[in-house]
């Protein structure tokens, strides 16, 4: 069963068409990268399907229920709740982490959990404490986010994407932020989870680590997905010459 | 541990707000009902300029007293009235006696000119405009004052004499030949003009004069030319003859059994008081009544013995220490501190919700809200008070009580220091990263959560260092709620100092103003450091 579908996706800011005409299904338990030079639209194609970015045209499902449809007059968005609801699907990674500084990182995590999703309180800081374990923080319950490295506090946002339950995860450009002896814990931790088959679809700049933890790769260049397929066929065997360029550029 | 220190913490600083909110409360009561005089009888409300010695001034002990305030208890004493002693600032006398707040103005007030503007009583004191200046000026006569700055006050007897439209033609040649005439808020401030050589001469009502001089004869002159002559009398609301007569008639009797003789005695006014029955019509010419025809008369002429009025001999300065000044000026400082705390409270959220509705997604909304800020930060605060305080009256024929006053000043303040704090509130709010938001709204929190959760305390940090800015200068600005005649710390100090014919209670009043801003630099900084545990 697909966790998420894409149908037909078109944005454009003013004149600028950002996303073309994208198409993209997820499975549950699938782990897909998108990968493509700046400005190739797959922040934004990340940001429409989250709801930051209104589109213009397509349709967005989430496990088999269509939130947005498209129509001959553009797309057709629910109410507020409808949409506040589907958020509950997926978790978000940011690039810049964006937690709480007014937070300490156990109330970052289980804030959410415990006002929005009405859990019990006890239960709630016992699952953190495990998730903050987990992604190797568990001694920082009590920090504020300032007094964390990037690192710890991407850690921190992925463990407070993950209290929520979500049925998927997107992580967008998740270590540009950081350091590269840093990138490689993160990284790490992103192993495990997609090792624990937790669905995900990543923005990457790190084409080893797409390669390495992918089930398949989507290349995207003007708003549009070029090539798309297993590691092997798209970083190891290009096809097409945008792509060639592209992974070439890179290794450089 | 450090979690239950935190919770201990805000325990701490729940527990403080619950105490200020409390004090405020208490403040709030006790100014809206005060003391709680509810005695049926006929309240006489007499309006002065309580910077006007000998005729109405705060005396050493911090009552109002004077020529005028004495005449008026020995009325309201045998009418057996209420007599409310209220101080109002010149420039609105006529407001306050067009909308019912006080009853008469009885305060030196010139007949002259005025003739037709009231429902006069007869004249009482013959009362001269003469010229003060320096001794060491050489000025002896008038016409040396010629290419000379003389100061009078704004709206004042002297001020017609030498310019009003019937002026003399030797008053009117003696203005053109001056270098400057200057206009000055209050007496005080033009003998420190004088003293200083700001200003050369000042002209102005003889009984002021002298009791300014008896304490400043060693160093002021008064000229022996007088500008012009003329009367005072009781101001009543044009058409109001009915009090007038009333009191017209007590002031007769007061004159046939030697009581008004002994009060002016007191004061020292023996030259100028000229209340006579022989003046058997009033201005607008009608018939003054004639005592006798009273039947309080007997009962009135008894009580002449009884009373308190002792011949002294003149109004002499009696100068205070400054634990005395301190003291009288703790009343003003209580009002200071309750309009200050009052506009906070509701400036404060108002801002909030002004600062929510200019951001709104609604161009008209955003706009009224522009518009508001817009007016309410370009024009004087002054003005805005005086509107709000008269707008009820002359918008919509409403007679507010005078309590009314206060909250003419709390809601003055508060719409004006509404609109800047939601620049500030705004400020804060838009400088709050996008991310946060949007980080917010997919993790399902609503718009409000997302608002009183995330954005709101963070807010509160940014916008510190200016709402301190702001709190600051609204201890001071509480000093503009004069223009209601709302009588706060600073108009306290001002009727102390013209009492005083000195400065220093004014200095007095600043280190109040100083104290109380260190107290509040001082807090907000303990706030800001509290907040410091987050970048």
């Amino acid at each position: 069963m697909s966790v998420l579908e894409l149908e037909n996706i078109k944005k454009s800011f003013g004149s600028k068409v950002v996303l073309q005409d994208i198409t993209l299904k997820v499975d549950e338990g699938e782990v897909v990268s998108i990968i493509g030079p700046s400005g190739s639209g797959k922040s934004t194609l990340l940001r429409c399907a989250t709801f930051l970015e209104h589109i213009d045209n397509g349709a967005i499902t989430y496990t088999g229920q269509k939130v947005v449809a498209k129509s001959a007059q553009g797309a057709v968005y629910p109410s507020k709740k409808e949409i506040q609801r589907a958020c509950a699907n997926f978790g978000l990674v940011f690039q810049n982490f964006n937690l709480f500084p007014h937070f300490s990182v156990l109330k970052n995590i289980a804030d959410a959990p415990i006002v929005i999703q009405k859990r019990n309180k006890v239960e709630v800081y016992k699952e953190v404490r495990e998730l903050l374990q987990k992604v190797g923080i568990g001694d920082k319950e009590n920090s504020y986010p300032c007094e964390l490295s990037g690192g710890q506090q991407q850690r921190v946002a992925i463990a407070r994407a993950l209290a929520l339950h979500p049925k998927m995860l997107y992580f967008d450009e998740p270590t540009s932020a950081l350091d590269p002896e840093i990138t490689a814990e993160i990284l790490r931790v992103m192993k495990e989870l997609a090792a624990e088959k937790m669905t995900m679809v990543i923005v990457t700049h790190e084409i080893d680590f797409a390669k390495a933890v992918s089930d398949r790769v989507v290349f995207m260049d003007g708003g549009m997905v070029v090539e798309e397929g297993t590691p092997e066929e798209v970083i190891s065997n290009p096809k097409n010459e945008r792509t060639k360029t592209f992974l070439t550029k890179l290794s450089v | 541990m450090n979690q239950v220190k935190i919770i201990k913490r805000k325990k701490y600083f729940a527990a403080g707000i619950l105490c200020i909110l409390v004090f405020v409360l208490a403040l709030f009561a006790s100014s809206m009902f005060p003391g709680k005089t509810s005695s049926a009888k006929q309240e006489f409300i007499v309006g002065f300029d309580a910077e006007f010695p000998p005729y109405g001034y705060m005396d050493e002990n911090g009552e109002y007293t004077g020529f005028d305030l004495d005449l008026a208890a020995e009325v309201c004493k045998r009418r057996d009235w209420t007599l409310v002693k209220r101080p109002v600032i010149w420039d609105s006398k006529d407001s306050e006696l067009e909308t019912g707040a006080i009853s008469c103005i009885w305060n030196g007030f010139t007949m002259n000119g005025r003739e037709s503007q009231y429902t006069w009583s007869t004249p009482y004191v013959d009362n001269s405009q003469v010229v003060i200046t320096r001794k060491d000026s050489g000025i002896m006569k008038l016409s040396d004052l010629s290419g000379k700055v003389l100061a009078v006050q704004a709206d004042s007897s002297a001020l017609a004499a030498l310019e009003g439209y019937d002026a003399t033609d030797e008053n009117k040649a003696l203005a053109a030949s001056l270098k400057d005439l200057q206009q000055v808020e209050n007496y005080n401030s033009a003998f420190m003009n004088l003293e200083s050589g700001m200003v050369d001469a000042i002209a102005m009502d003889i009984g002021v004069a002298a009791y300014q001089l008896s304490a400043k004869d060693d160093t002021f002159l008064m000229l022996d030319e007088k500008l012009s002559s003329e009367e005072y009398g009781i101001g009543f609301k044009l058409g109001n003859t009915e009090l007038r007569d009333e009191v017209q008639l007590t002031l007769l009797e007061m004159l046939e059994d030697g009581t008004f003789d002994n009060i002016v005695k007191k004061w020292g006014l023996e030259d100028s008081a000229c209340l006579s029955k022989e003046d058997t019509t009033y201005i607008d010419g009608s018939q003054v009544p004639v005592p006798g025809s009273s039947k309080k008369n007997n009962e009135s002429a008894s009580n002449a013995d009884s009373s308190t009025v002792q011949a002294s001999g003149g109004a002499k300065v009696k100068k205070l220490g400054i634990t005395e000044i301190i003291k009288q000026l703790s009343s003003g400082i209580t009002a200071t501190i309750s309009v200050f705390v009052l506009t906070l409270l509701f400036a404060m959220p108002l801002g909030l919700v002004i600062a929510a509705v200019r951001m709104s997604r609604f161009k008209i909304l955003e706009w009224i809200a522009k518009i508001y800020i817009s007016i309410m930060r370009g024009t004087p605060l002054m003005l805005q008070l005086l509107v709000v305080f008269f707008a009820p009256y002359y918008v919509f024929r409403i007679s507010m009580p005078y309590s009314y006053r206060f909250y003419a000043t709390i809601i003055g303040f508060s719409l004006n220091y509404a609109a800047y704090f939601a620049e500030i509130y705004r400020s804060g709010i838009q400088g709050i990263p996008q991310g946060q938001r949007e980080a917010a709204q997919i993790m399902g929190y609503s718009k409000g959560q997302t608002f009183f959760r995330i954005i709101f305390p963070q807010m509160v940090k940014r916008v510190l260092p200016p709402v301190t800015n702001e709190i600051i200068t609204l201890v001071k600005d509480t000093s503009l709620a004069f223009v209601l005649s709302y009588t706060e710390m600073f108009t306290l100090a001002k009727q102390i100092a013209a009492g005083q014919t000195s400065l220093f209670p004014l200095f007095v009043a600043g280190v109040f103003y100083y104290v109380f801003n260190f107290i509040v630099a001082f807090v907000m900084e303990g706030i800001e450091k509290r907040l410091d545990y987050y970048r």
